[in-house]
C-alpha cells in the first residue's frame, strides 16, 4: 500500500488561518523554449487537469520548487514506499517501466523507460526477460548494464538495512530468492549471487518467478529496477549521493530539509520517455507546516505540494469560494478507498447476513459528510476499487448510491436471518489521531443503533493500528472488534495492487494484516490464481471485476468514499495534469514560468 | 565555590542518568508490559506488507530482541565510547556522544539533532534578548507610572500576548507580513555562518512571535516585582539620602526586582534551547522542536529518547547556571 503521512499538527492553525484572507499569485522564472512534451491541453478551469494538459508550455529555465509537509522515507529508489516518491524518482533514477505521460486513465499506460520494451514472457509465465537501451549513462558517463539493474534489486532484499521499500520481489522471485540474504551480507560471495535473476548480456535482464504473475510490468515499474552501480552503493547513506540516470541529479540533499537537483549532462530527452528537463532548477523544501504549504503555493512562492494529497481545509475554505482560485484547482479522484472492514472471525460476524445488516444498516451521507464530504472527502462508495482502477465495474449491492442515508428496513431483514433480530453488541477500531476516521466511527455507531446493533468504540494511533490493534486478528476476536476503519491505495492502477492485499485469503498473516475482514473465500482465492496467468489485460480486469463483486456479496469490506482531493495549481507551473498512473499529478514533466 | 560547583556537577550527570533510564523505561519498557513484542515493534519499522523474513532482519538489525538491559547499556555505552552500526556494505561508526540509531531514517541520532542545533539557537537566543529587553523595560515603565494610561495599555497588550497562542499570532504575522505584505516573504532559516542579514530578516518573524508571548509574561513579572520592591523601606531610604531617582529605580529597586526575573529567565531559555516546537512548527524552521514532532509522528523511539536527553540536558545546564549564580549572588546557598 501506498503510503501517505499525514502530519498531526495541521489542525493547531486551521482556526487561525480560516480568518485570514485570500491572496494573490504570482510565478517566477525565466528562459528560452524548446520543444513540446504534451499533447492534449486543456483551459485554466476547476478540474481541466484531470482531462487535459494545462497550461503547457516548452519554456525552459527558471526554478521548480516542491513543497512538503513531510519528508521521504528515503529518496534511494531502492528504499522508498511514497507515491508522490516514486513520481518524483522518474526525475533522477529510470526504471525499467514507466507510466505514460498523459492525462487521466491514459496515464495508467505503461511504456518502456530504461527498457526497449515491455517484458517478453515465456510460455509457462514464469520468466519474464527485459533488453535495457543502449546509450542509458549515470550521471558520471559510466554506461548503465543490466548487472546495475539486477543489483538494484538485490539489495532490497537486505531488509534489515533498506527497509522501507515493497517486498514483490522476495515475494514473487523463485531461485534462491526466500534465503537471498542481499549483497551486504557475505559481499563477496554473494555478490551477483540471486539466481532468480540472470544477466545473461550487459543488455539483457531476466527474472525467474516461482510462479506465473501476469501483473510482471508493473512490479518492473517500482523504482526499485532503477539501476544502482555496486561500487557507488552506500546502503542506507546512498539516499544521500544518489547516481542518477534521469534527467536531473542531486546538487545537495539536507536529509529531511532541503533537496536541489540540477540538469544531468549524461540524460538524454530521445532516450526518456517518462521525464523532462524544462527547468533549470528543482528545489524541495520538506517537513513544512501543512497551512504554510498551501500558503506558498497560493502566494506562488513554490509551485508543487509534494505530497499531492489536495489542500487544508483553510485553503480549501478560500480556494472554493474565490472563481479565479477555484479555476486553478482539481478535484479529481485519488484512486483511494475509503472503507471499514467487517471481521468474518468475530461473532456474530461470523455468519455473512450479519455481515449485510451492516451494510444495509450504514449511513452512507452521513459517513461522507465525516470524510469531508463530497469535494474534500470524496464520492460514496459502492465497490471496494474505485472508479480508477483498471477492472473497476459499476454496481452497487446495498443501495449505497440510490438509499445514502441507509436502508433500516433491510437491515432488520438481514438480523432476522443471522438470527439476531433484537440487534447484538460489538467493537468499532479505528485511528483516534484521525479526525476524519473518529467522525466516522461516531456516524456508523449512530446509524447501527438504530437497528439494535449496538457498538463500543475503540480508538488507536496510526503508528501501531496495523502491528498492533486491526491487523492482530487474535486481539480484534480476544476483543470483540467486528468492525475496523481502514483505507486503501495501490501500489498500482490495477485490481491486483487494490484487492489483493484486502482480500486474498492468503494475505492473511498474525500481525501487520490488511485482510482484516479475514476473508479467505475459495472463489476469491481461485480468481486471484487464474488472473495470475492470464497476459491478456482485458481478461483479467474482467476477473477484478468478478473478484470486487464476490467481495461485496461476501461483505466483509463497507466502501465510505471514493477519495477525492483539492489540488491547487499555481499560475507559474507548466505542464500540470493529474495522471492515474501514481495517481497524483505528473511531476516528471512540471516546468516553471512568468506569471 | 568549586567544591559547590563539582558537587551540582556530580549531581547533574547522576540527574541525567536517571532521566535517560526514565526515559527508555517509558519507551521500551512499558509497551512490553502491555503486551507488544519485538516482532511487532520492528514491523512498524518496515514497509507495508512485509514478509515475515523482512520483519525479523529488521528485529535483528534493531537489535530489539535483546534484553532490555543489554540496550539500555548499549545505550549508555555509545553515549560515552560512541557505536558502530552495519549500513549496508561497511559498518558506520557514530562517535560520541551517539544517542542511538534512528528507525526510520536509518542513521544515528545525534548528527540529526547536532544539525537542528543552529535554529533552535538562533531562534531562542533572538528571541530570548527581545523578550527580556522589551519585557522588563515595559514593566519597569509600566510600575513607575503606575495607573497612568501607558500602564494600563502597556499591560492589556501584555494580557493579549500571554493569551493569545503563538500558533495564532505567528500564522497571522506570516499571512500579513509574509504573504499579504511580503516585507518578510519566504521565511526560511539561512545559516548565520551562511549570510548574517538573511539570518536575521527570516528570524525577525519568529523571534517577534515568540518574544511577545515572553515579553508579555516578563513585563507583568517585572511589573509586579518593581512595584512590590520600590515599596520597600531602603528604597525610601535612599531617596532619603538624596540618591537620584534614576540610581534609585536602577541600582536599587530593578536589581533587586530581577533576581527572580534572572531565575525565570534561565528556565525559560533552557525549554526553549530544548526545542521551541509551536513556534518552529508555525515557520516551518527544522529545529530541535520540529526534529520533536516529527520523531513523535513517526513513532521513532530513538530519535524521542535523544531529543529528550538534550532537552534535559539544557534544562539541568541552565539550573546549574542560576544556582551557580544564586550561590555568587546569595553566598548561603553555597552549604
Amino acid at each position: 500500500m501506498m503510503r501517505r503521512r499525514t502530519f498531526g499538527l495541521a489542525a493547531l492553525g486551521a482556526v487561525a488561518a480560516l480568518a485570514l484572507g485570500a491572496c494573490s499569485s504570482s510565478g517566477s522564472g525565466s528562459g528560452s523554449s524548446t520543444s513540446s512534451p504534451t499533447s492534449s491541453t486543456g483551459a485554466v478551469a476547476f478540474n481541466a487537469g484531470i482531462t487535459s494538459v494545462v497550461n503547457p508550455s516548452t519554456k525552459t529555465g527558471g526554478t521548480l520548487t516542491f513543497d512538503w509537509r513531510s519528508a521521504p522515507d528515503s529518496f534511494d529508489p531502492g528504499n522508498t514506499y511514497y507515491a508522490s516518491d516514486w513520481d518524483f524518482a522518474r526525475l533522477y533514477s529510470t526504471a525499467l517501466m514507466t507510466y505514460k505521460n498523459c492525462p487521466g486513465a491514459c496515464g495508467k499506460t505503461l511504456i518502456p523507460a530504461l527498457a526497449t520494451a515491455p517484458g517478453t514472457v515465456s510460455n509457462n509465465g514464469l520468466t519474464w526477460t527485459y533488453h535495457i537501451k543502449s546509450g542509458y549513462k549515470f550521471q558520471d558517463g559510466t554506461p548503465v548494464t543490466s548487472q546495475d539493474v539486477k543489483y538494484a534489486v538485490e539489495r532490497t532484499f537486505d531488509r534489515g538495512v533498506l527497509t522501507n521499500g515493497p517486498s514483490y520481489f522476495q515475494v514473487l522471485l523463485g531461485g534462491n530468492a526466500a534465503s537471498y540474504p542481499g549483497p551486504y551480507k557475505d559481499r563477496s560471495k554473494n555478490l551477483m549471487g540471486l539466481t532468480a535473476i540472470d544477466t545473461p548480456d550487459a543488455s539483457t535482464i531476466v527474472f525467474h518467478l516461482k510462479a506465473p504473475f501476469s501483473d510482471f510490468d508493473y512490479v518492473a515499474a517500482i523504482p526499485q529496477t532503477a539501476p544502482i552501480p555496486p561500487d557507488k552503493d552506500t546502503g542506507t547513506s546512498y539516499q544521500t549521493h544518489i547516481m542518477s540516470t534521469g534527467p536531473y541529479e542531486f546538487q545537495s540533499y539536507q536529509l529531511n530539509k532541503s533537496a536541489v537537483l540540477v540538469p544531468n549532462p549524461q540524460w538524454k530527452a530521445s532516450l526518456d520517455p517518462s521525464a523532462t528537463q524544462l527547468a533549470s532548477k528543482i528545489v524541495v523544501n520538506m517537513t513544512m507546516n501543512p497551512n504554510d504549504v498551501d500558503n506558498r503555493l497560493l502566494a506562488g512562492d513554490a509551485q508543487i505540494d509534494f505530497a499531492g494529497t489536495g489542500v487544508q481545509a483553510a485553503a480549501r475554505a478560500k480556494i472554493l469560494s474565490n472563481p479565479s482560485l477555484k479555476a486553478q484547482s482539481d478535484d479529481p479522484l485519488t484512486g483511494f478507498g475509503w472503507f471499514f472492514y467487517i471481521d468474518s472471525q468475530v461473532a456474530p460476524f461470523t455468519n455473512v447476513a450479519c455481515r449485510r445488516a451492516v451494510e444495509y444498516a450504514t449511513n452512507h451521507l452521513n459517513m461522507q459528510n465525516a470524510y469531508g464530504g463530497p469535494v474534500a472527502g470524496g464520492q460514496i462508495g459502492t465497490t471496494v476499487m474505485p472508479p480508477t482502477i483498471s477492472g473497476y465495474t459499476s454496481f452497487d449491492l446495498y443501495e449505497a448510491a440510490s438509499k445514502p442515508q441507509g436502508d433500516a428496513a433491510k437491515a432488520k431483514q438481514e438480523l432476522q436471518a443471522c438470527n439476531q433480530p433484537s440487534g447484538f453488541s460489538t467493537g468499532i477500531a479505528y485511528r483516534s489521531d484521525r479526525p476524519t476516521e473518529t467522525q466516522g466511527a461516531q456516524a456508523l455507531q449512530q446509524a447501527l443503533s438504530a437497528v439494535g446493533i449496538k457498538t463500543t468504540l475503540h480508538g488507536y494511533p496510526t503508528a501501531t493500528y496495523y502491528t498492533n490493534f486491526a491487523g492482530v486478528p487474535k486481539y480484534m476476536s480476544s476483543h470483540n472488534i467486528g468492525i475496523a476503519f481502514g483505507g486503501w491505495g495501490p501500489d498500482w492502477p490495477d485490481g491486483y495492487g487494490f484487492l489483493d492485499e484486502l482480500t486474498n485469503g492468503n494475505t492473511i498473516v498474525p500481525a501487520g494484516n490488511t485482510n482484516i475482514g479475514m476473508l479467505n473465500d475459495p472463489v476469491v482465492n481461485n480468481l486471484f490464481t487464474k488472473a495470475a496467468g492470464i497476459t491478456n489485460a482485458t481478461e483479467r480486469n474482467a476477473i477484478w471485476g468478478q473478484i470486487d463483486h464476490q467481495v461485496m456479496s461476501d461483505a466483509v469490506i463497507v466502501p465510505i468514499v471514493y477519495a477525492k482531493a483539492l489540488i491547487y495549481r499555481p499560475a507559474s507551473l507548466t505542464n500540470v495534469y493529474f495522471s492515474q498512473g501514481y495517481s497524483l499529478n505528473n511531476y516528471a514533466v512540471s516546468g516553471v514560468t512568468g506569471g | 565555590m568549586i567544591n559547590f560547583i563539582i558537587r551540582r556537577l556530580i549531581g547533574t550527570v547522576f540527574l541525567l542518568i536517571v532521566v535517560s533510564l526514565v526515559t527508555f523505561a517509558i519507551f521500551f519498557l512499558i509497551p512490553r508490559l502491555a503486551g507488544q513484542n519485538t516482532y511487532q515493534l520492528a514491523a512498524q519499522y518496515v514497509g507495508r506488507n512485509p514478509t515475515r523474513q523482512a520483519v525479523l532482519q529488521v528485529e535483528q538489525q534493531l537489535g530489539l530482541a535483546d534484553p532490555l538491559y543489554l540496550q539500555y547499556g548499549r545505550f549508555l555505552r555509545g553515549i560515552v565510547l560512541g557505536a558502530h552500526y552495519r549500513s549496508g556494505p561497511s559498518v558506520t561508526y557514530c562517535p560520541p556522544p551517539c544517542f542511538g540509531y534512528s528507525f526510520r531514517s536509518q542513521l544515528p541520532v545525534w548528527p540529526q539533532m547536532m544539525s537542528d542545533v543552529p535554529v533552535t539557537l538562533s531562534l531562542a537566543i533572538g528571541a530570548s534578548v527581545l523578550w527580556l529587553i522589551g519585557g522588563v523595560s515595559i514593566g519597569v515603565l509600566s510600575a513607575l507610572r503606575k495607573g497612568t494610561l501607558f500602564d494600563r495599555f502597556s499591560m492589556g497588550i501584555a494580557l493579549a500576548g500571554v493569551s493569545l497562542p503563538i500558533f495564532f499570532t505567528g500564522l497571522i504575522a506570516l499571512e500579513l507580513f509574509s504573504y499579504k505584505w511580503p516585507i518578510f516573504p519566504n521565511v526560511q532559516f539561512v545559516p548565520f555562518t551562511q549570510n548574517p542579514v538573511e539570518w536575521a530578516r527570516n528570524l525577525i518573524l519568529p523571534w517577534i512571535t515568540l518574544a511577545f508571548l515572553y515579553a508579555a509574561l516578563y513585563a507583568r513579572l517585572t511589573r509586579a516585582g518593581m512595584l512590590e520592591t520600590m515599596s520597600e523601606d531602603y528604597i525610601r531610604t535612599a531617596r532619603a539620602k538624596g540618591l537620584p531617582e534614576r540610581k534609585v529605580v536602577a541600582k536599587h529597586g530593578l536589581r533587586a526586582a530581577l533576581t527572580p526575573i534572572v531565575t525565570i529567565f534561565g528556565m525559560d531559555l533552557g525549554l526553549l534551547l530544548g526545542g521551541a516546537i509551536i513556534t518552529e512548527v508555525t515557520f516551518s524552521l527544522h529545529g530541535l522542536g520540529f526534529f520533536t514532532v516529527q520523531a513523535v509522528n513517526n513513532q521513532d523511539l530513538p530519535e524521542i529518547l535523544g531529543v529528550t536527553m538534550l532537552a534535559a540536558f539544557f534544562i539541568v545546564i541552565a539550573n546549574l547556571v542560576v544556582d551557580i549564580l544564586y550561590a555568587v549572588l546569595d553566598p548561603r546557598v553555597r552549604y
